[in-house]
Parts: structure tokens; C-alpha cells; sequence
């Protein structure tokens, strides 16, 4: 018998161009508010390396990593906090009472505070677009496919056969939050 | 009853608070109408502001009132239960403008509703919002138990309020110490250091309690006050330098271990962007020049009550830097593009206001029931 | 930039966004867009329930697979189609942010009629009749006075409706079309046509060596180059970049090199020096299909690598390098010509010494090399132009060497509407053009607008171009059109058309009925010409292929191969005079040009000043998209790039105003201090400093590099050169 689930995007970051694609896909798909500093992904120019003319320069897309341990959670006094099925972490607007300790819990800033919804909101994997069948619009929209969508306890996924076949790390592993979001290396 | 003539300063001190409290009322209509990201100056990288630091010095001096008040007819030192309604009230009053800062700091604070029908008891603000909601009854209790002479359920309620103004300014300091994401706070020092700023403040503001309550009334203060004072003055002093220590030390290991997430809002605190909040408004306002008001042998109650006023204004200032700092340094490094590495932020006029309008409220109230109720302790019944 | 600047910035928005919608809520960005969509005249939702539409992009050229999700009426969200294998199945940033368009609150919604000025802004909104009358009386009116080319139609391809434009420019009688290639590409598809008879597309999927040449796809994207760019197989690829910017495709390259602009010609004869020298070249291929090459080797006989490195600045040693590796790793090795090729004033001569170097190799028509188009052949929707005897030849025949019939030479166009030689142009029909922004020299292109004695704008948001306009007519926007079928050639050919999503917000019209419209009242001659439907265009086009239509309906997209074939040309007869690749050019002989790309310097930058660079922006298309609000969040306002060593020379500080002056204008916006630029160029994105109060989100930011780049242009294909301008940089 299989498992539940457990969702996963491992990114390919050698791949990103910084086209921003993913943020404007996020925010048409989840109404995030326009504002740069509201989205719940983000793509990150890494420092320049080097100095004129010998340059290089990486991006990194990033978004929240569906903690198996998430910070994020333990510490909401309303569990308006919540991880659903596939380790989704997800917020319930209603019982969001804005004490945004949650942002200060989340070591990768992966949380913003909607005034649209009045609510702390941060990525869901697009739950609502898993449950027709569908993958995550940034995962969907990506021109190079930096990022690939699945389920981990299915040996056979796309993203198992990923982690399997290539080298990868998570962020800020020494905090113990087990992140499933993974970088290919 | 009370025997405060009606003076003008009176009139005018009760004007100025009212002022203080509309404009406070001003400012939270605003930042509930136009919503507090418009309204405050907090955001994605600094998303506590001033208002929490309001908070956690208003809660944490409550604390130290309680702290200080129950060694009183806790552990029976009975100089001070000369102060010991005096005490109980300030610190629920206190209390009250603590949760009044954090409530308008909440973007929802019906939802609170959901801390009792869905708590999270891994929460520490659950637990810090349970205990000091709890603190508050047994405080309120304790009032009433000192007013109306119940000795029985004063011992019970003052020591319970003792085992709580321990627990609670600990669990507040736990909701800093646990952020495991944010270095600066993060670690089992942040609740030793804020139950003994916790004394500093509870001590500080019950010798003010003591100065103004003969100031205001023109009274020479008794032999019995000035020990009392003096007595103050030397727990104070002590409790400003076991202070100094603990700051010191912080900032040592802040720097010594170079901790990506401590180091930069250390060196923030002592040659950045709040060093002069630091230097001057911690060190120098809040620890040292009262440090050096205490030591003086012909130290009289007034410059202990400077003392005392000072060490308090420190200690917001370090309520304010301790929040603020420990949010500088941003988890995302290169995203924000910020000049230097970290984030700024400086509170709002609606923050300010309100942050005004809560201490306003405590003080509105204090003085309401100086003259409203009798805080007077008969000497006699318990010497 | 901190947060609070950026809070600031959201305020803003709210702010204008609430005002002008008294609909709207308050707080909500997005509420706003749908607001505006509920509001938006659309009484009762086209599409009540849930729906799903098959269309395409109109964000910029690449026409992108798009499945428009629709819920009650309104546009929720764009997602690519999978089915769209051009695209690999994507949307880009701005590809995403179509919705935007629809609900943009600045987007056009009624006809206007100017009330002020020129330029003043004022409009009063007019009924479509009211409006349509005015313009067919002022067409007539300039026809009357001047002769009928007395109305230019300026235009650019994209909507899959331009075609109605240009034939009502043709019904009308005017020869006096200018578009958009002699802004862009027209010198790149005349170097090689005339060395291919065709302009190839290089097949980047399979290239192992792909060297480009300020071909920015990481950014200016085109599909699937920008994607197959990275996907390479198995990491055999290796990707040479010349670019004086380190742009995102330069983070991307194997190797980098900040290429002195305008060399780059340089670098590819020295490269053809080392494989002729070094006889590396595909012998066969050259003997069999290429003539001249005897011509070529004295030719290049003195651009040696030494040379070369005096002149572009890379070492000698690296062009041998790169070109022996080039050699090595052929067929499958490419050297991309780009699409924008308005760079410097002999451009066409770089793309022709391009061509020739790719033809050495022999990478023509293989897997991994130089691919000739297929193009899926749909039916034509054909018109009979009335014949009128009074109507002069273009205004700019004769102005360069090779002068396309259809699309004119932007910039000696404007130089001769401004002589009133050899007549005069007083009327101007402007479609899916933004003028203003796009031709070089605004104030120059002002000038051309201020002598008409009629401008009428065809758009969807008010452009610069609409805003100095006398009637503004509002086309609907592609996700609220029926579209025609427009099929696009490539290695993979396919055929795209769009749906519309929802009905058409406001009055909004699709671009076949204004052209009817204005048809009808330009008389029956005219007006015949435009009796059909654009369902009858459609069946038109799918004539005889039934399954074209039915792909479109079920998968958005048709196409017939999903894997490339490769060499159809060969031993066939190239579309050239001599049958054969031609690296000596007889015609270009004949015509008194260079039969051989012979370098030219590029002129010295003089003391003092820096050379302006304009380029794509992965975020925006052309000058069009940056008051998009989705678009205009990532990137508010654009800045000038100073190289970092010069910035402290000069003593010049990141984030500082400064104003940017050439010889035709001057502009000032913020200063980006970076290592990612020559210290002899600056650089702006392109889109910013607009001059139309309608762009509310963008108006008032940044600069705009149109107004600063000079009148300079090819001789052989008219196409601008917009990198031949100098500016001094002061502290504003
Ligand atoms: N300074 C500078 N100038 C340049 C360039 C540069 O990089 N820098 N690039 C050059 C190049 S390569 C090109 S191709 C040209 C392109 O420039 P243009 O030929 O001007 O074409 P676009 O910018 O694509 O579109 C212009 C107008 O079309 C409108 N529009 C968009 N969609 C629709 C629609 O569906 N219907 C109607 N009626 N209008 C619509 C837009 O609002 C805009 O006003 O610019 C060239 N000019
Ligand atoms: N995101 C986005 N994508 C687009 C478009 C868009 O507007 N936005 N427009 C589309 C259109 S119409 C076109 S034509 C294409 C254009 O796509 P590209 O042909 O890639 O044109 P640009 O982006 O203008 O890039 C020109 C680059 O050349 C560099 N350059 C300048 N001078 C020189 C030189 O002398 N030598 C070399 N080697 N490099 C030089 C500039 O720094 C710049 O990076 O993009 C298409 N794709
Ligand atoms: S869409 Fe893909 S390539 Fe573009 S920025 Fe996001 S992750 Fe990078
Ligand atoms: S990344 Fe942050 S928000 Fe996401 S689950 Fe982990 S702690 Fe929570
Ligand atoms: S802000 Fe909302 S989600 Fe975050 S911890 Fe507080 S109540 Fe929970
Ligand atoms: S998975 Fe969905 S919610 Fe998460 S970042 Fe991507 S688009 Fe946004
Ligand atoms: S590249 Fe982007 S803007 Fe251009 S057609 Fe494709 S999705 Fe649209
Ligand atoms: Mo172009």
C-alpha cells in the first residue's frame, strides 16, 4: 500500500535565468498583493562574483520550504498555522489573529502578511490547483523549468528520481527543520 | 480617602494624559481604518515594532512591581508593604496598557477567540498570553484582597503572583529565546536577562511610586520612607549592575562568535544604526549615569527618584532595541538589496501615538486611583 | 531601495487605483483589476460558468500557448499550454501578466477625441461614430490635399490583425507603410538573405557551440532559443557570449566577453582568418554550395587575431581558440545572429560576415546548425486593392540600397516627412505602434507629429504615440478578440490564433471592425474590399484543412512535426541569384556595396562621454509594458548603469540623479553603479520617462532612451542603429 504523500520541489537553480515568471504567476494564481516585498516566492540575484570583466552571477529562486519540523507552526497560539495532507504548511485566514510571530519563526522569511486577506499567507504548493490535478503555477509557468514538482514517497516521481540521481541540499539545514524544498548541486 | 487638593497641576497633568490618550484613540481609529501596514511602519523585515517593545517593557515592569512588591508581605521584609497596594495596582495597570499595545499590534485581536477553542500549547505566546491573562486575575484579586484587608487570600493570591511574575517575564523572554531563526535572540539568555531587567524596572518605578506620592502631596518623608528608599536604591543598583554584566557579556558574544544573525545587530547596537539608542539611551541614560546617582553617599530620595526615572527610560530604550535588533539582520540576504546589509525601521506617528497613548493610560489610571481610592497602608497593623 | 520606500510606492498605487475607481474596493490590488472587470460594461458574463480558452499571447512576438482559466466572466489566471511546443510549454513574467492588461484601470476604454493641445492630454470620450467620422473625413481631407500617400500607416506585426491595417492602408491607396522591422531585424534578414536567399534559424537545441553576439536571451526572450539555450544535452554545450554588459545571459555563458561595442565584425573576420588559414572550413560544403569563397581568403587575409584585439578587445589567443573550437565542434556549432540587429550603421555588413562564417562551417541545414524555416502553408485572405492613378511612389524610395515594399525605413522616412520631400505626409494612422518610444530621436518623431494635419491611434492603453494623437480609438485587447490564424515558421512550424476569453470590456473593438468601419466611410470602393467576417477569414485560412481549426479548438495549437527535418535545401537551388550560398554578393557589387564585409570602426568615443546602449528587459516588452502592474511591481523605474571604476573616477555615487545628455536630448534618472558595463558605455531599459499622464503607474519614472539615441541609420537595409550615440553623464 502506498503512503500519504509528501510533496517536494527540488530546484535546478543552474537553470534560472531571473525572468520573474514564477512571482508573476504566484501572485496572479494566489491574488498576492503587487508589492514586491508581498509574494510568496522571490527570486534572489546573488552577488556578483568577481570584479569587472571577470564576472559570474547565480539566481536563486526560492519559496517556503513545507518544513517537516516547521517553526512556523509550533509557535502560532491559534493553530492558524497548519500542515494538511502531503505536508502542505498552510494558514487558516480566519483564525490568523496577525501576531506575525510566525514571520520571526520562519528562519527563510517565507511568510508575509496579506492586507488583502488580513491574514498571515505564505506558499501552499498551490493546494487548490493539486486538488484538480493540476501542478504549482510556478512550477507550470517556469521557462526553464528550474523547479519539479512531486511526490516524494512515490519512488518513482519525477522529484525522488531527481534527488536520487543528482547531488542536493536544503536551506539552513542546521536549524533542524527539515525543509523539502531541495537544491540540486 | 484621599487628600490631593485640586491644584492646577493636577488639572493640567489630567489634561495632558487625556490628550495623549485621544490621540492614541486617534491613531488606532486610523491604522484599524486604512490597516496597519499603511498605518505603522512595520513590515516584511521588521515585522514587530515599537508597539511590541511597548509591551514587553510594560508587561515585564508589572513583573518587577510584583517581584518587588511581594517581598514585602511574601517574604515579610515589612518596610515594603508600605507600597504594596501601590505596587499591585500599578502593575495591573501596567499590565493592562501592556495588552493594550500588543491588542492594537494584532491585526485581529478578536481572533484570540481561537487561542481557546484551537490552542497550540508548543506556542509561546499562547503560553505568554495565558499566563499573563491569568497573572492579571490573580493580580486583580490580590488588589482586592489588600484593600480589603483579607490577609488570608493576600498570602495565597501575593505568593501565587510571586510563582507568576517569575514565570510569566520568562516565558516572554522564551518567546524571543526559542526564535531559533533569529540569532540575536535565540538561546537561554534572553529569560535570565529579562526577569532581571524586570527588577530594574519594578524597582525603578516603585521608587518613583514612593518619591511622587510625598511630592505630590507636599509631605516630608519619615524616617521609616528614607530607609525604605535607601533600601530601594541599593536593590536598584544592584540589579543595574548585575545588568551591566549580562549587556556586557551579550555583546561579547555577540561579537566573539561572529554568528551570521548575531554579530550584525550587535555591531547594529554598538557602532550601527542603533548605537545611539545604545550608547545613549541604554548605557549611559539607563545603566550608568544611574549606576553612578545610586553609589553617591549623600544620594537623597530626589536623586534616587532621578535615578530611578533614568534607569527607566533606559529600559525602554532597550525593550526597543532588543526587538528591533534582533530583526535587522534579514534572512534572505541579497533579496531586499539593502545598502548595508540589514534593515531599518523607525516607528511610525501612529505608532508613536499609540505607544504614548498606552503608557498615558497607565499613568491616567494610577493617578485616577490615587485619588480615587485609599492606597494609604495603615502602619500600624503590621508593624 | 528599503521597504518603506517600496510601502510608499504600494501607497501610491492604491491611492490612484481608488480614486479612479469609485467601484473599487479599497486595500485590494487585485480587487481593483476585477472590480474593473465586473464593471467593465459587461452586463451579463460571456461566459458564465468555468471555462477554459485555447488562445495566444500578445505580451510580445514569441505568441505563446496560453489556456485563459475564466471564471464568471473574469480572467483569473493565465497558464501556458502544454500543447505549445514553440514555447516548451511556458509563459514568461509578462506572459503571466496579461491579465493585467485587461484589468489594467489605464487601459483605453472609449473612443477620444482630443480637446487640447497636442500633447496637452485633454480628451473628451466620443461615440465610435462620432469618432469613426472624424477620421475617415480627415484621411479624405489630407487624400484631397495632398494626394492619398499624404496618409502614412504605421504599424507593427503581433496582433494577428495588422494585416486589416495594412490593406486598408493599401484600399486607401497610400504605398506609405512603415513598420517595425527597420527598427529591429531588417538588417539581420538582409545580410542573410543575401548570403542564404533565406533567413535560417539556428537550431540552439541541438548546437554544441553556440557563440552570440549581444543576442540577450535570457532576457530578451525568444522562444525556444532562450530555453533550449540552457537545456543543451548532457553538458557537451558550451555557450560564448559577447555583450559589453554582463547581462543574465552573460551569468549563464561558459565565457563572457565585454566586446568594445560596434566590433564585433572584427571578431568574426578574425574568426573567419583563422579557419580559412588554418583550413578548417568544410571544404565540401564550400565547393559544392557556396560561391566566392575564392574572394574571401585574400579578403580576410589581413584581419588577423592581433588585429581583431585591437579593435573588439579580446585577446588574440581566445579568438583563435574559440574559433578553432568553433571549427572543431561543426555542424553542430552556431553562431546566432540575433533578432535586434539595429546596433551600429553598417549593420548589415556584421550580419553578412555572420553569415559567411556559419556557411564556411557548413552548418547549413543540419541538426545543430543554421536550419532554414518551414512554415505550415495556411489559406490567404485575399483583397483586390482599387487602382487609383494620382498615387506617388513610397516616400522613401530610394533612401537606402534595399528598401522593403511593406515596411518602408523608419528613420529616413521621418527625415523626409520632415523635408516635405518629395511630398508632404499630413495624416497619420497609427496601429499597435507606440511611435514615441520605439523610433529613435523622440523629439525628432514629436517634430513629424506636430506638422500632421491628423493623427489617429489604433491601441489599447495610451501610449506616448496615443497621447499626442487627435483620435485615440480603443482596440479590444488579444484575450477579448477573435483572432485569425497566423502561422509561424520555424524549425518546428506552427499555426496559432486567439479565442477571446471574455467579451470585450468598455467599447473596446477588435481591430477588423474599426478597419471595416472606417472602410465603410471611406467610400464603396473601399469599402467592398472589407465585406467579410472574421469567421469568413478564418475558413479561409483553414480551407481544405479542417484539422487546423479542430487542433486549435481542442489543444490551442497545430503543428504537424514534433521532430525537426533536416536538410530539405540541400542540392537544392537557395533562393539566391546564384542558386548557392553567396559569400561574395554580385548584387551587392552591382549596387556599389561592399561585396565582402569590409570592418569599419566604429567612431571613438569622444573624452568625456560614454556610449548608450539600449536592450531588452526580461520584465518588459519594448516601451510597452512597464505601467503593466504586475510588471511595474518588479521593476518600478529604470536607471542608468555607469561601470563601477568610472562611477569613482568621477565621483559619482549608486542611486544619485544624474542627467543624461546627447546631442538630441536629455533625460534624468537614477544612477546603478555596477561591474556589469564597459567603462566606455552606459545603459537604460527601455519602456521608462514616458510622456502620457494615461500611464499613471510609470509616468514620472526613469528615463527614456529613445529621446536621447540619434537619427543614425544602415545604408544597405535602412534599419536604425541605435547604439551609435554618445551622452555625457552630470549629477542632476
Ligand atoms: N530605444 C529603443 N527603441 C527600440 C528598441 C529598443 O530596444 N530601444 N527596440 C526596437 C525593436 S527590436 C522593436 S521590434 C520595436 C518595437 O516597438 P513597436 O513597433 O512600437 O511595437 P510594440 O512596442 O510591441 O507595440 C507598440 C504599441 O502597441 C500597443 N499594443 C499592444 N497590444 C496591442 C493590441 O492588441 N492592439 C493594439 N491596437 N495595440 C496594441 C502597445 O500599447 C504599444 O503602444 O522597437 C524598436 N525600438
Ligand atoms: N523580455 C522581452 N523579450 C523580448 C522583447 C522584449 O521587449 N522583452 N522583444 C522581442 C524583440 S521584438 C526582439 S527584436 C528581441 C531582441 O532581442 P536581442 O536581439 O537579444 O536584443 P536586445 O535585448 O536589444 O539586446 C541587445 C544586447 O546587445 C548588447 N549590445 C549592444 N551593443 C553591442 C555590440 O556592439 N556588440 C555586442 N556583441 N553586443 C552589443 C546590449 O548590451 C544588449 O544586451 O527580443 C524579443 N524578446
Ligand atoms: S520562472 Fe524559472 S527561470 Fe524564471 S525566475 Fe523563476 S525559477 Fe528562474
Ligand atoms: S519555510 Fe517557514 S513558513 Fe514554510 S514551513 Fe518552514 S518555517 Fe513554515
Ligand atoms: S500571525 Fe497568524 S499564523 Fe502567524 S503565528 Fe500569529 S496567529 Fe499564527
Ligand atoms: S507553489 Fe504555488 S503558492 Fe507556492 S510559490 Fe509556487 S505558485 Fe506560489
Ligand atoms: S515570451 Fe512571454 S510575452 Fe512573449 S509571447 Fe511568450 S509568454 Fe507572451
Ligand atoms: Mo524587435
Amino acid at each position: 500500500m502506498k503512503k500519504d504523500k509528501r510533496y517536494a520541489i527540488v530546484l535546478d537553480t543552474r537553470r534560472c535565468i531571473d525572468c520573474k515568471a514564477c512571482t508573476v504567476a504566484c501572485k496572479t494564481e494566489n491574488n498576492v498583493p503587487l508589492p514586491e516585498d508581498t509574494c510568496r516566492n522571490w527570486v534572489t540575484e546573488e552577488p556578483l562574483r568577481g570584479s569587472y570583466p571577470n564576472l559570474g552571477q547565480s539566481f536563486a529562486p526560492s519559496q517556503c520550504n513545507q518544513c517537516e519540523n516547521p517553526p512556523c507552526n509550533s509557535v502560532c497560539p491559534t493553530s492558524a498555522t497548519g500542515i494538511t495532507e502531503g505536508g502542505i504548511v498552510t494558514v487558516n485566514p480566519d483564525k490568523c489573529i496577525g501576531c506575525k510571530y510566525c514571520m520571526l519563526a520562519c528562519p527563510y522569511d517565507a511568510r508575509y502578511y496579506n492586507e488583502e486577506t488580513g491574514a498571515i499567507d505564505k506558499c501552499t504548493f498551490c493546494i487548490q490547483r493539486l486538488a484538480v490535478g493540476r501542478i504549482p503555477a510556478c512550477v507550470e509557468t517556469c521557462p526553464t523549468k528550474v523547479r519539479t514538482f512531486g511526490d516524494l514517497n512515490d519512488p518513482c516521481s519525477e522529484v525522488s528520481i531527481l534527488l536520487a540521481k543528482n547531488r542536493h541540499r536544503v536551506l539552513k539545514p542546521e536549524l533542524g527543520t527539515k525543509p523539502f524544498l531541495f537544491y540540486l548541486i | 480617602m484621599s487628600t490631593i487638593a485640586k491644584k492646577p497641576g493636577q488639572l493640567l497633568w489630567f489634561a495632558l494624559l487625556s490628550l495623549c490618550l485621544i490621540a492614541a484613540a486617534g491613531a488606532a481609529g486610523y491604522s484599524f481604518m486604512v490597516g496597519h501596514e499603511q498605518a505603522f511602519n512595520v513590515n516584511r523585515g521588521v515585522p514587530w515594532g515599537i508597539l511590541i517593545a511597548t509591551y514587553v517593557f510594560l508587561a515585564i515592569s508589572c513583573s518587577g512591581l510584583c517581584l518587588i512588591s511581594s517581598l514585602g508581605h511574601v517574604f515579610g521584609f515589612h518596610e515594603f508593604t508600605l507600597i504594596s497596594k501601590r505596587a499591585i495596582l500599578l502593575a495591573i495597570l501596567c499590565l493592562m496598557g501592556a495588552f493594550g499595545a500588543i491588542g492594537l499590534d494584532l491585526e485581529h485581536p478578536f481572533n484570540m477567540i481561537y487561542t481557546l477553542l484551537s490552542p497550540n500549547f508548543s506556542s509561546g505566546i499562547w503560553w505568554m498570553g495565558t499566563i499573563y491573562g491569568i497573572y492579571l486575575g490573580i493580580l486583580v484579586v490580590e488588589f482586592y484582597a489588600l484593600m480589603t484587608d483579607n490577609h488570608k487570600l493576600s498570602i495565597v493570591t501575593g505568593s501565587l503572583g510571586f510563582l507568576f511574575a517569575i514565570a510569566a517575564p520568562s516565558v516572554l523572554g522564551s518567546v524571543f529565546g526559542l526564535t531559533l531563526a533569529r540569532p540575536f535572540w535565540h538561546g537561554s539568555f534572553m529569560p535570565v536577562y529579562i526577569i532581571i531587567t524586570a527588577l530594574v524596572s519594578g524597582t525603578a518605578l516603585i521608587i518613583m511610586v514612593m518619591y511622587f506620592h510625598h511630592f505630590v502631596r507636599n509631605l516630608e518623608m519619615d524616617k521609616q520612607d528614607r530607609r525604605l528608599i535607601r533600601l530601594l536604591g541599593r536593590i536598584l543598583a544592584l540589579m543595574i549592575f548585575v545588568l551591566i554584566f549580562s549587556v556586557f557579556w551579550n555583546v561579547i558574544v555577540g561579537l566573539y562568535g561572529k554568528q551570521p544573525g548575531h554579530y550584525e545587530p550587535v555591531m547594529a547596537l554598538i557602532s550601527g544604526k542603533l548605537s545611539l539608542n545604545f550608547w545613549m539611551g541604554e548605557i549611559i541614560i539607563g545603566l550608568v549615569v544611574p549606576l553612578l546617582l545610586l553609589m553617591r553617599h549623600d544620594r537623597t530620595p530626589f536623586s534616587t527618584m532621578m535615578a530611578s526615572l533614568l534607569a527607566l527610560i533606559g529600559m525602554f530604550f532597550m525593550r526597543y532595541d532588543m526587538t528591533i535588533a534582533g530583526q535587522l539582520y534579514p534572512l534572505r540576504l541579497q533579496e531586499y538589496g539593502l545598502e548595508d546589509g540589514l534593515f531599518s525601521y523607525s516607528p511610525s506617528l501612529s505608532e508613536v501615538l499609540i505607544v504614548i497613548g498606552c503608557l498615558a493610560f497607565s499613568a491616567f489610571a494610577y493617578t485616577l486611583a490615587e485619588k480615587l481610592l485609599k492606597l494609604d497602608t495603615d502602619r500600624e497593623q503590621h508593624s | 531601495m528599503s521597504l518603506i520606500n517600496k510601502k510608499l510606492s504600494r501607497r501610491r498605487f492604491l491611492g490612484m487605483s481608488s480614486c479612479t475607481l469609485a467601484t473599487a474596493v479599497v486595500g485590494s490590488q487585485v480587487k481593483v483589476l476585477h472590480a474593473l472587470a465586473k464593471n467593465g460594461d459587461v452586463t451579463t458574463p460571456q461566459r458564465g460558468k468555468d471555462d477554459d480558452v485555447f488562445t495566444s499571447c500578445g505580451m510580445c512576438v514569441n505568441k505563446c500557448g496560453v489556456i485563459a482559466r475564466v471564471r464568471n466572466g473574469v480572467i483569473e489566471k493565465l497558464d501556458p499550454n502544454p500543447n505549445f511546443i514553440k514555447s516548451r510549454a511556458m509563459l514568461c513574467a509578462r506572459g503571466n501578466a496579461g491579465v493585467g492588461v485587461v484589468y489594467d484601470p489605464d487601459r483605453l476604454k472609449y473612443p477620444l477625441i482630443r480637446t487640447g493641445k497636442r500633447g496637452e492630454g485633454k480628451f473628451r470620450r466620443a461615440g465610435w461614430k462620432e469618432a469613426l467620422d472624424l477620421v475617415a473625413k480627415k484621411m479624405n481631407e489630407v487624400a484631397e490635399k495632398y494626394t492619398r500617400a499624404g496618409v502614412m500607416f504605421a504599424s507593427t506585426e503581433g496582433t494577428y490583425q495588422d494585416h486589416f491595417f495594412m490593406q486598408l492602408a493599401e484600399c486607401f491607396g497610400s504605398p506609405n507603410n512603415v513598420r517595425h522591422p527597420t527598427l529591429c531585424l531588417s538588417s539581420n534578414i538582409q545580410g542573410f538573405m543575401a548570403t542564404f536567399g533565406t533567413n535560417p534559424t539556428p537550431d540552439v537545441l541541438n548546437a554544441d557551440y553556440i557563440i552570440m553576439s549581444g543576442a540577450n536571451r535570457s532576457e530578451a526572450l525568444i522562444t525556444p532559443d532562450s530555453i533550449d539555450m540552457l537545456k543543451g544535452d548532457g553538458g557537451r554545450r558550451k555557450l560564448i557570449y559577447l555583450d559589453p554588459r554582463f547581462t543574465k545571459t552573460a551569468a549563464k555563458a561558459d565565457q563572457w566577453y565585454p566586446i568594445k561595442a560596434g566590433t564585433d565584425l572584427a571578431f568574426v573576420l578574425a574568426m573567419i582568418n583563422v579557419i580559412v588559414n588554418e583550413g578548417l572550413y568544410n571544404r565540401t560544403f564550400v565547393k559544392e554550395n557556396c560561391v566566392g569563397f575564392d574572394k574571401l581568403v585574400p579578403h580576410v587575409r589581413s584581419y588577423t587575431p592581433e588585429w581583431a584585439e585591437r579593435e573588439c578587445e579580446i585577446p588574440a589567443a581566445d579568438i583563435r581558440r574559440i574559433a578553432r573550437e568553433f571549427a572543431l565542434a561543426a555542424p553542430k556549432a552556431i553562431y546566432y545572429h540575433g533578432r535586434r540587429s539595429s546596433f551600429m550603421a553598417n549593420d548589415t555588413q556584421l550580419r553578412r560576415g555572420i553569415a559567411i562564417l556559419n556557411a564556411i562551417i557548413g552548418n547549413w541545414d543540419v541538426k545543430g546548425g543554421m536550419v532554414p524555416n518551414s512554415r505550415i502553408k495556411i489559406g490567404r485572405h485575399d483583397y483586390l486593392a482599387p487602382w487609383y492613378d494620382d498615387v506617388p511612389d513610397r516616400l522613401d524610395a530610394g533612401s537606402v540600397a534595399y528598401l522593403s515594399e511593406n515596411d518602408g525605413a523608419w528613420v529616413p522616412f521621418r527625415d523626409r516627412v520632415l523635408a516635405g520631400k518629395p511630398y508632404p505626409v499630413k495624416g497619420m494612422m497609427v496601429y499597435k505602434q507606440n511611435v514615441l518610444a520605439s523610433v529613435p530621436d523622440r523629439a525628432r518623431s514629436l517634430k513629424m507629429m506636430d506638422q500632421m494635419d491628423f493623427i489617429c491611434t489604433i491601441d489599447i492603453t495610451m501610449s506616448d504615440t496615443a497621447w499626442y494623437s487627435d483620435v485615440v480609438l480603443p482596440e479590444a485587447t488579444y484575450l477579448e478578440r477573435q483572432d485569425p490564424l497566423e502561422s509561424i515558421g520555424g524549425i518546428l512550424p506552427v499555426v496559432v490564433w486567439r479565442q477571446p476569453c471574455i467579451k470585450a470590456m468598455f467599447e473596446s473593438k477588435p481591430n477588423i471592425w474599426i478597419m471595416k468601419e472606417i472602410a465603410k466611410r471611406l467610400g464603396n470602393e473601399v469599402a467592398e474590399q472589407f465585406q467579410f467576417t472574421i469567421e469568413e477569414v478564418i475558413q479561409t485560412q483553414v480551407k481544405g484543412q479542417p484539422q487546423i481549426l479542430k487542433a486549435l479548438q481542442t489543444q490551442g495549437v497545430y503543428y504537424e512535426k514534433t521532430d525537426p527535418t533536416y536538410g530539405r535545401t540541400l542540392g537544392k537551388r537557395l533562393r539566391t541569384k546564384s542558386g548557392k550560398v553567396e559569400i561574395y554578393s554580385e548584387k551587392y557589387a552591382k549596387k556599389g556595396l561592399d561585396p565582402l564585409p569590409v570592418y569599419e570602426a566604429p567612431k571613438t568615443t569622444p573624452a568625456g562621454k560614454y556610449r548608450l546602449l539600449v536592450g531588452r528587459h526580461a520584465f518588459f516588452t519594448h516601451g510597452t509594458t512597464s505601467n503593466n502592474p504586475y510588471l511595474n511591481a518588479i521593476m518600478p523605474e529604470n536607471t542608468l548603469w555607469l561601470n563601477t571604476e568610472e562611477a569613482r573616477r568621477r565621483g559619482l555615487q549608486n542611486g544619485m540623479r544624474v542627467t543624461v545628455r546627447s546631442e538630441v536630448g536629455a533625460q534624468t534618472l537614477k544612477l546603478e553603479v555596477t561591474d556589469k558595463i564597459r567603462p566606455d558605455c552606459v545603459y537604460m531599459a527601455h519602456g521608462f520617462g514616458v510622456l502620457s499622464k494615461g500611464l499613471r503607474t510609470v509616468y514620472g519614472k526613469g528615463g527614456c532612451d529613445a529621446a536621447l539615441i540619434g537619427s543614425s541609420y544602415d545604408k544597405i537595409s535602412g534599419n536604425a542603429a541605435l547604439h551609435e550615440t554618445f551622452v555625457q553623464i552630470e549629477r542632476a
